[in-house]
């Protein structure tokens, strides 16, 4: 992600451009989920994890998570996918300030969390991804976890 | 040389601690700050000795491939490589292309920091874009053969078995 230039309004507005396009094709996307209901079997295809394994992966549930909070429904959200749920937030106060930062002409967002945070930050998604999916797919955890 | 003050040898016969004022505590360390009768080389303003200054580098582990984040000082974009990687084993396990696609994008993104000295982890970033690439090009094939397969059988008789809740029929 370059950064732009800090004191030309032209620039400024082409640095919110990615913030802006990526939340409209996010919101697109959400519209979709919102109108097509992913419960019904099939209408998105089928997860090929779910399809040779068997059992859910992390991301299971995520696309009937989106629609049920589409539709307000967080309790169905959370019983399909917590993981999504408590992640949702995270992901659009980020964008936010992404676009905060880009419309002032600030650096990368990148730069707000110390740099121990960002170096340990992917290892810290990928425990998180795979210990979810492990623990989705243990039966004690299965009724709270898998959708 | 053999001044009052030379904390060289506090255990020599003779030399009194506390002659001079300056009492050595321990042999070699300058005892005050400042002193002009200290004739060791080490300037004393150079502080605490005893620890070397030059330990930040040192614990640097970059040199590893940027792991965690003594950020050493000249390898900003350290975490693209790390990043790569880490998409690139998630698609490899779980997700296939939806994120073996990015790990491949972060992963030029870093070869091209590596290449403008900004980070130093490009044998991260080479792993993973070649996680990245095996994962996507193994998603490819399966989504292929799934029509195959499918197309064998049948997308209704498909569709039947998936609603039944049984995913180990086999074609």
């Amino acid at each position: 992600m370059t950064t732009p230039p800090r004191t030309d309004a032209p620039a400024r507005r082409a640095g919110a451009r990615r913030p802006l396009q990526l939340g409209a094709a996010v919101a697109a996307a959400t519209l979709v989920v919102a109108l097509v209901d992913p419960h019904e079997q099939g209408r998105y295809g089928i997860c090929p994890f779910l399809l040779v394994t068997g059992h859910p992966c992390a991301a299971c549930g995520c696309l009937r998570a989106t629609h049920d909070l589409a539709h307000g429904d967080v309790a169905g959200a959370w019983d399909m996918n917590p993981l999504w749920v408590l992640t949702v937030p995270v992901l659009v106060v980020a964008w936010v300030v992404w676009l905060v930062r880009a419309v002032r002409g600030a650096g990368p967002v990148a730069e707000l969390l110390p740099r121990r945070v960002r170096a340990a930050l992917p290892w810290v998604v990928a425990a998180v991804v795979l210990g979810f999916t492990v623990l989705r797919n243990v039966p004690a955890l299965a009724p709270v976890l898998a959708p | 040389m053999s001044t009052p003050n030379e904390p060289q040898d506090p255990y020599a016969a003779g030399n009194q601690p506390g002659a001079g004022g300056q009492p050595p505590q321990y042999p070699g360390q300058p005892p005050q700050y400042g002193t002009p009768q200290y004739g060791a080389p080490q300037p004393p303003q150079y502080g605490a000795p005893q620890a070397p200054q030059y330990g930040a580098p040192q614990y640097d582990p970059g040199q590893y491939g940027g792991t965690p984040g003594y950020a050493p000082y000249g390898y900003p974009k350290n975490s693209l490589a790390v990043w790569s990687l880490v998409l690139g084993i998630l698609g490899f396990v779980a997700c296939g292309l939806f994120s073996a696609i990015p790990a491949i994008i972060v992963g030029g993104s870093a070869k091209r920091a590596v290449a403008a000295g900004q980070a130093n982890n490009g044998g991260m970033a080479t792993a993973g874009i070649i996680l990245g690439w095996v994962a996507t090009i193994l998603s490819i094939i399966g989504l292929v053969l799934f029509f195959v397969i499918i197309n064998s059988v049948g997308w209704d008789q498909f569709m039947d078995d998936i609603q039944s809740g049984d995913y180990t029929t086999t074609y």
